[in-house]
C-alpha cells in the first residue's frame, strides 16, 4: 500500500486555516452570563452534555448502591427495604428521564445536528435555551422530591400504588417529569423543523447523514408519543391529591387503563433511546471502515419504520396484566414487527464492514462494543415477544437483562462512543486513544458480567424488585455485582482519559477520523457561526475524496476531486 | 368428605378428557441451565419454546458476531495505508433476502409461543377452584371448604384454578416452577391456572427460617415449589413469597378437612399458645415483638400502652383494650395512632372470633413467647405452658 502524497493546499482547508485559531464557539464570547444566556445550539448542547453526565454519575451511584446490597440475601449494606426501594426507583427515573432520554438528541444533537446541515443554528434557538432550562427545572425537581421524602414507586408509577404510597416526593418528581418530557417535546420540534427547514442545498433526504435520520425518526416519537405521557402524569397527580378515582378501583377506575397509558408513551420512549443510538452507530462504522454505509436506504427506511411500529406494540408490557388474551396475541405478533428493521440495520452495519478499510479508533471500539451487545439485546427481546415464554421471564431480572442490554449497553454505549467521536470537534483537544480504549474494554467487560448473569437470574425465578432472595441466586447476583464495581471502574477510566485531554491532549485536527459529513469540514472547535458561507454538499458516505494529512495528523476533503462538487473533476468508475 | 372427593376426582377425569393431557410418570422434568424444574402440565411446552428460540439465537448471536470480527480483521486498516474503493454499495436481493429470512423465523416463533400460550390461558372448565387474596405483604388461599392457609397446598394430578384477588394495590402471582403468572389486580378478579402430577409431601420445615412456626400436621420431606410476587408492592414486596405443596388426592382432601379445623381442637384456654404463634406469623412482617418498631408499633407492653390511650376506658370510644385491638384487626383505619401509617391490611373474613382471641391471649402473655422466632420459650411445657417440671421430661 502506498501513502497518498500530501497536497499542499486545498479549498476547503483554505477556510479553515484563514480563521483565527482562538475563535471558536467556546472562546467567541466569554463570561458566565455567556453561557447562562446563551441561543448557541452547540454550548447548549454542551451544558446539556455536562448537566446529563453529572446526573449519570448520580444515577450510577445508585445502581453502584443497588448491585452492592445485593451482594448478600437479606441486609447487607441497609437494614431499610424502603430505602432499598428508594434506590431502584431514583435510579431508574434518573438513568430513564435525566440521561438517556436526552443524552443523544439534546446533548449530541444540539451540536451536530446543525453543523452537518451546515446551518448556523437550530430552527428555533430560543425554545433550544428554553428547553434546557426546562430540563434543569426537571433536575431541580428530582432533588426537591428526593428532600421532601423521596419516592417509591418505582419509575414506571403504577397505580394505585403510587397513588397511596406514603413517600412525600411522589408529586415533586411527577411535576418534574412532566415539565422534562416538555423538554424533550420542544428539543423534537426544532429538530423536525431545523431537519426540513435548514438543509443546504444539494442535501436531499437521501443524501442526509444517517444520524440526521436517526434523530429525525426521534424527534417525531418525542412530539407525538410525549403529551400522552404528559397527561397520564397530569392525571396520576391529581388522583394523588383529589383522588378522582380514574385509576382507583373502589371508585370504578381501572390500575390498568394506566398501565396502557403509561406504555403508550414508554414503549416509543424506548425507541428515542435506541433509534438515536442507532444513527451514531451508522456515523462511526461508515466513517471508520472508509466506506459507503451498506444499503443506505434501508437504514434510513428501518429508522422511520422502527418509529412507527413503536407506537403499537405497548401491550407486549402487559401480557400478565389481565389484558385479554386477544389483546396479548395481536401485541405479541405486532412486537415481532419491530425485530426485522432492527435486524436489517445490524446486518447492515456488519456488511459495511465487508471490503471497508476498518480503523480501530476508540469511537470504533464502542461500535463494535454496542453490536455485541446490541445483537444479545435484540434476540433477547424475541423471548420476550413470544407470548408462552414471557409469561415466565415477564417482571424476573430476564426482563432487567434484556432492557439494561438495549438501554444501556446499546443507547449509553453508543451515547459514549458519540462523544469519543465528536470530543475533539466539540473540544479542539484529541484524547489519549490507548487509555479510551482500555476503558471501553473494561466497560465491555463489566457490563457482559453484570448483566449476562441476570438473564440466568430471571429465567430461573428471581423476581425483579426485590431487597431480599432466596440463598440459591446469591453466586449470580455476586459475579454481578463485581461487574458493575468492573463497569464503574471503566466510566472512571473514561472520564480520565476525556478530562485528560483538557491537559496536556494535542490539538485536534478538524477531521481526525476521516469524515465527509460537513461537522468534519469546519475547524475543530468549530467557530461560532460554524461556517462563513453555506458549504458545499457531497455524497456524505463517499470517502474516496477523504485524504490523509500527516502535517495536521488529520484527514481532509479534497472536494476539488468529487465530480458532485467540481463538475471539472474526472468522472470516477461506477460503483 | 365424600363430597369432595367427589368433586376432585370428576373434576380431574373431566380436565383430562377436556385437554388430552398425559399424566407424566416420572417426575419433574430437573433444573437446566436456562429453566429452573418443571413442574407442571405446561412447562414441558414452554420450555420448548425457550429452547426452539434458544437455539435460533446462538445460530444468528454467532453468525453476526462471527462475521463481525472476521471483517474488521481481514479489512483492518492502518493509518496512511489507501482506502479500500473496491467494495458494494448496495444489494437490494441480499438486502430483500436477509428481511424475508427474519421474517418467517418470527412468524414461526410467534406460532410456536401462541400455541403453547393457550394452554397456559385456558383453565379446563371444571378446575378445582382456590381463592386466593393478596394484600401487602402476605397470600391468603381460601379452599372450597372454608379452610385457609398461607402456603398453596394443590391436589396433584388434577387441573388447579387460582381465582386472584388484591386488597390493596397490585400484586402478581408467580410459580416459576410452574411457569405461570399472573397479575393480581385490585377491582378484577384474575386467573392463573396450572396442573402438577407431581406431589411433594407436605411442609417439614419452613428453610427459609427452620425456627419459624409451622403447621401442626403430620411432618414429611419433599420438594416445595417458591411461589413470589412479582409486581412490585413496597416495602414487603420481597417478603411476599411462600411455598407451594402438591399432595396426592387423599392427603390432600384430608389436609383440607384438617386445616378447616385446626383451631376448632384447641381448648379456649389453650389457643393463645397453639394458635398464637402461627397467627403471630402474619403478623411479623410488620410488627416485632422484641420493641423494635416496624411498619407497625411493637407487641411488646403493647397491652399496658393502649390501656394508657385516653380513647380506651370506660365511657370513651373503645370501652376496654380488646376493643381497640379487636377494632384495630377488622378496621384497621378506624383510629390510626401517629406515628404509625394507616398500612395495615383488614383481617376481616380472615380471622374469626376464636383467632381474634387467640392473638388477645398472646399479647397477653409475651412473657411467656421468645421475642425472636415468637414462639413459646422452650423451658416451658409445649402442652401446658406451663414450667416444665424437670430437664428429664
Amino acid at each position: 500500500m502506498t501513502t497518498i502524497p500530501l497536497p499542499t493546499s486545498g479549498p476547503v482547508r483554505d477556510t479553515i486555516e484563514a480563521r483565527p485559531e482562538s475563535d471558536n464557539y467556546l472562546t467567541h464570547t466569554r463570561g458566565v452570563l455567556s453561557w447562562v444566556f446563551t441561543l448557541d445550539h452547540k454550548r447548549i448542547g454542551v451544558m446539556y452534555m455536562w448537566s446529563v453526565l453529572a446526573s449519570f454519575l448520580l444515577g450510577g451511584t445508585f445502581a453502584l448502591l443497588l448491585r452492592t446490597e445485593l451482594l448478600t440475601p437479606g441486609p447487607t449494606i441497609t437494614a431499610s427495604a424502603d430505602t432499598y426501594n428508594q434506590w431502584f426507583t431514583l435510579h431508574g427515573a434518573i438513568m430513564v428521564f435525566l440521561v438517556i432520554i436526552p443524552s443523544i438528541p439534546a446533548a449530541l444533537g444540539n451540536v451536530i445536528l446543525p453543523i452537518m446541515l451546515g446551518a448556523k443554528d437550530v430552527a428555533f434557538p430560543r425554545l433550544n435555551l428554553f428547553s434546557y432550562y426546562l430540563w434543569v427545572t426537571g433536575a431541580v425537581l428530582c432533588v426537591v422530591s428526593l428532600a421532601m421524602g423521596g419516592f417509591d414507586t418505582g419509575w414506571t408509577f403504577y397505580t394505585p400504588y403510587s397513588t397511596t404510597t406514603s413517600t412525600g416526593g411522589v408529586i415533586p418528581v411527577l411535576t418534574a417529569v412532566f415539565i422534562l418530557g416538555f423538554s424533550s417535546i420542544f428539543t423534537g420540534l426544532n429538530f423536525v423543523v431545523t431537519v426540513h427547514k435548514l438543509r443546504p442545498p444539494g442535501m436531499t433526504w437521501f443524501r442526509m447523514p444517517l444520524f440526521l435520520w436517526a434523530l429525525y425518526a426521534t424527534a417525531i416519537i418525542q412530539v407525538l408519543a410525549t403529551p400522552v405521557l404528559g397527561i397520564t402524569l397530569l392525571l396520576l397527580i391529581v388522583e394523588r391529591t383529589v383522588n378522582i378515582g380514574i385509576f382507583n378501583p373502589q371508585m370504578g377506575g381501572d390500575p390498568v387503563l394506566y398501565q396502557h397509558f403509561f406504555w403508550f408513551y414508554s414503549h416509543p420512549a424506548v425507541y428515542i433511546m435506541i433509534l438515536p443510538a442507532m444513527g451514531i452507530i451508522s456515523e462511526i462504522i461508515a466513517i471508520n471502515s472508509h466506506r459507503s454505509i451498506f444499503g443506505y436506504r434501508f437504514i434510513a427506511f428501518s429508522s422511520i419504520a422502527i418509529a412507527m411500529f413503536s407506537f403499537i406494540v405497548w401491550g407486549h408490557h402487559m401480557f400478565t396484566s389481565g389484558q385479554s388474551a386477544l389483546l396479548n396475541t395481536l401485541f405479541s405478533a405486532i412486537s415481532f414487527s419491530v425485530a426485522i428493521p432492527s435486524a436489517v440495520k445490524v446486518f447492515n452495519w456488519v456488511a459495511t464492514l465487508y471490503k471497508g478499510s476498518v480503523s480501530l479508533t476508540t469511537p470504533m471500539w464502542y461500535a463494535l462494543a454496542f453490536l455485541f451487545l446490541f445483537t444479545i439485546g435484540g434476540l433477547t427481546g424475541l423471548h420476550l415477544a413470544t407470548l408462552s415464554t414471557d409469561v415466565h421471564l415477564h417482571d424476573t431480572y430476564f426482563v432487567v437483562a434484556h432492557f439494561h442490554y438495549v438501554m444501556m449497553g446499546s443507547a449509553l454505549i453508543a451515547m459514549i462512543g458519540g462523544l469519543h467521536h465528536w470530543w475533539p470537534k466539540m473540544f479542539g483537544r484529541m484524547y489519549d486513544e490507548r487509555l479510551g480504549t482500555i476503558a471501553c474494554w473494561i466497560i465491555f467487560i463489566g457490563f457482559n458480567m453484570t448483566f449476562f448473569t441476570q438473564f440466568m437470574l430471571g429465567s430461573q425465578g428471581m423476581p425483579r424488585r426485590y431487597y431480599d432472595y432466596q440463598p440459591e441466586f446469591q453466586t449470580y447476583h455476586v459475579i454481578s455485582t463485581i461487574g458493575s464495581y468492573v463497569m464503574a471502574l471503566g466510566f472512571l477510566t473514561t472520564a480520565v482519559s476525556l478530562f485528560g485531554s483538557f491537559f496536556g491532549g494535542h490539538k485536534a485536527p478538524a477531521n481526525p477520523w476521516g469524515g465527509r459529513s460537513l461537522e468534519w469540514q469546519c475547524a475543530s472547535p468549530p467557530p461560532f457561526d460554524n461556517f462563513a458561507k453555506t458549504p458545499r454538499v457531497g455524497d456524505c458516505y463517499d470517502f474516496s475524496v477523504v485524504r490523509w494529512d500527516e502535517k495536521t495528523g488529520g484527514y481532509w476533503v479534497d472536494e476539488s476531486a468529487d465530480p458532485e462538487v467540481n463538475p471539472a473533476a474526472a468522472p470516477r468508475a461506477a460503483h | 368428605m365424600s363430597t369432595i372427593h367427589q368433586a376432585l376426582s370428576s373434576a380431574a377425569a373431566k380436565a383430562h378428557a377436556l385437554t388430552g393431557l398425559a399424566q407424566a410418570a416420572d417426575g419433574p422434568t430437573p433444573r437446566t441451565f436456562w429453566m429452573p424444574e418443571g413442574a407442571s402440565t405446561i412447562a414441558p411446552g414452554v420450555d420448548h419454546t425457550l429452547d426452539v428460540i434458544n437455539w435460533i439465537c446462538y445460530v444468528f448471536f454467532a453468525l453476526i458476531l462471527g462475521l463481525m470480527v472476521f471483517f474488521v480483521a481481514k479489512y483492518r486498516h492502518r493509518r496512511g495505508e489507501r482506502f479500500r474503493t473496491e467494495y458494494p454499495h448496495h444489494n437490494t436481493p441480499l438486502e430483500v433476502t436477509w428481511s424475508i429470512i427474519p421474517t418467517i423465523i418470527v412468524i414461526g416463533i410467534f406460532v410456536v409461543g401462541f400455541r403453547s400460550y393457550l394452554d397456559i390461558y385456558t383453565a379446563p372448565k371444571n378446575a378445582f377452584d382456590i381463592k386466593a387474596t393478596a394484600q401487602k405483604w402476605a397470600w391468603q388461599f381460601q379452599y372450597p371448604n372454608g379452610a385457609q392457609s398461607d402456603d398453596l397446598y394443590v391436589p396433584a394430578g388434577k387441573p388447579v384454578r387460582i381465582v386472584l384477588r388484591s386488597s390493596d394495590v397490585l400484586h402478581s402471582f408467580y410459580i416459576p416452577d410452574f411457569r405461570v403468572k399472573r397479575d393480581v389486580v385490585p377491582g378484577r378478579y384474575t386467573y392463573a391456572w396450572f396442573q402438577c402430577d407431581h406431589p411433594t409431601g407436605m411442609p417439614g420445615k419452613d428453610v427459609r427460617d427452620p425456627n419459624a412456626a409451622t403447621v401442626d400436621l403430620p411432618l414429611g420431606e419433599g420438594q416445595r415449589h417458591a411461589l413470589y410476587c412479582t409486581e412490585y408492592c413496597g416495602t414487603g414486596h420481597s417478603k411476599m413469597n411462600r411455598f407451594v405443596y402438591v399432595l396426592d388426592e387423599a392427603s390432600f382432601a384430608q389436609w383440607m378437612v384438617d386445616q378447616s379445623q385446626w383451631m376448632d381442637k384447641i381448648p379456649e384456654e389453650e389457643l393463645w399458645f397453639k394458635a398464637g404463634p402461627k397467627l403471630f406469623s402474619r403478623c411479623s412482617q410488620c410488627h416485632s415483638l422484641d420493641g423494635t418498631n416496624g411498619i407497625g408499633p411493637s407487641w411488646k407492653g403493647i397491652v399496658e400502652r393502649v390501656k394508657g390511650y385516653d380513647f380506651v376506658g370506660e365511657g370513651r370510644k373503645y370501652g376496654t383494650w380488646e376493643d381497640y385491638v379487636r377494632t384495630s384487626i377488622l378496621v384497621p383505619g378506624e383510629y390510626v395512632v401517629p406515628p404509625y401509617a394507616n398500612a395495615m391490611p383488614t383481617f376481616k373474613g380472615q380471622l374469626n372470633d376464636k383467632a381474634i382471641d387467640a392473638v388477645i391471649g398472646y399479647m397477653q402473655n409475651l412473657d411467656k413467647l421468645d421475642p425472636k422466632t415468637g414462639k413459646l420459650l422452650p423451658t416451658l411445657d409445649p402442652q401446658t405452658a406451663q414450667p416444665a417440671t424437670g430437664a428429664a421430661k
